[in-house]
């Protein structure tokens, strides 16, 4: 018999807020990835829209040419990995603080931008086309980070054993009385 | 007449920028410069100018006049290269007829200047666009504007929020717009992923 410490709301959000976390990950990498001009899928195209999107990197001017090109290449398939990888929800307190380091590092990088008086777009992929600027980081800072850190905490919270002295209800065992 | 290279070359880049603009002379000098000498000369690229000259830069709308100007004798490439080259000199003091005379024949700065008849006026300069902020309606009185107001209205239509801004097109498909300064090996990294495929 096993004994549910953890209300069974809380649970059911936490899946909830895992598959949304992972769902913008996953929009976010395939976004990146996905063949422009309307081309076929193919490594061709998929390089090309790599190529792009390090085009949107280097507007941030923060990098050397082939660090652009580290992050342009690689950026977008870790999106899928830990989108992924969330989905799963294997090794979850893991992956929820990686998506947090994530937006943390991403936030960071358009407050520079915009710190800087760059007029770029923000070539996160999800939604439409956007300014660097209080706004994307008011849509990260009020709706993606929270996410993620929700997702984090509730995690971690779901694997916590209860006190010692706490008490617990058990399930309740199937009666055998005729 | 504000272009570079053939009109038949596969990749097209349309980029509006305002010429007293710091990040539109390092895009043009760090980025288009290169690109025109290889790629464009080559056939690869055609890139072409659209003016989307700034309210808060107080010479860019004149400097727009003097390229447009330019442009109608044949001289744009000159000017502009002039323009950004010596940005930091004309954007403080507004003495962009100095660059420009430099940068063409005394023959060819005569016809420019007849073009710029009545388009000295200070106060025409300053044109704010209604799609930023703070916008204010003013007169055109020079016969160049209208060059300058076309290339502003396709800009809404991207629609341009800051400079540079540009747009590729590749076999007639037309890109989402960028924005900023990008560097030539990661341009031309694009460019050779679209010519490669």
């Amino acid at each position: 018999m096993s004994q549910n410490t953890r209300p069974k709301w809380a649970r059911i959000l936490l899946i909830v807020g895992r598959i949304a976390l992972a769902a913008i990950f996953l929009i976010a990498g395939y976004a990146k990835v996905r063949p422009q001009f309307a081309m076929p899928w193919s490594v061709g195209s998929v390089r090309t829209s790599l190529s792009m999107f390090a085009m949107q990197v280097d507007s941030y001017q923060m990098l050397p040419p082939w660090a652009v090109n580290a992050v342009a290449h690689v950026l977008p398939f870790f999106e899928l990995f830990l989108g992924l990888w969330l989905l799963t929800g294997i090794a979850l307190r893991f992956s929820s603080i990686l998506s947090v380091l994530a937006f943390c590092a991403f936030m960071t990088a358009i407050a520079s931008a915009y710190h800087r008086g760059l007029g770029i777009n923000c070539g996160c992929g999800i939604g439409p086309v956007e300014q660097v600027g209080p706004a994307a980081l008011i849509r990260d800072g009020l709706k993606f980070l929270p996410l993620a850190l929700a997702v984090t905490f509730g995690s971690f919270w779901i694997r916590r054993k209860p006190a010692p002295n706490a008490v617990t209800v058990p399930e309740a065992a199937p009666s055998t009385q005729s | 007449m504000k272009t570079y290279g053939s009109s038949t070359a596969p990749i097209t880049m349309e980029v509006f920028t305002d010429y007293e603009c710091p990040s539109c002379r390092n895009l043009f000098e760090g980025t288009l410069r290169p690109m025109i000498a290889d790629y464009v000369a080559n056939g690869k690229v055609y890139l072409i100018h659209h003016d989307f000259p700034l309210p808060m830069h107080k010479h860019g709308y004149e400097a727009a006049r003097w390229a447009n100007a330019a442009a109608r004798v044949g001289q744009f490439q000159n000017v502009e290269a002039a323009l950004y080259d010596n940005q930091n000199y004309w954007g403080t003091d507004g003495n962009i007829a100095k660059y420009v005379s430099a940068a063409m024949s005394p023959a060819e700065f005569q016809r420019v200047q007849k073009l710029m008849v009545g388009c000295e006026d200070q106060t025409t300069a300053a044109v704010t666009s209604p799609s930023l902020k703070n916008a204010a309606q003013t007169t055109h009185s020079c016969a160049l504007d209208s060059y300058i107001e076309k290339d502003r209205a396709l800009g809404m239509t991207i629609p341009v929020n800051s400079t540079p801004t540009y747009v590729i097109s590749y076999k007639g498909q037309r890109l989402p717009a960028g924005s900023g300064v990008v560097s030539w090996p990661i341009l031309k990294q694009f460019f050779d992923s679209l010519l490669n495929q």
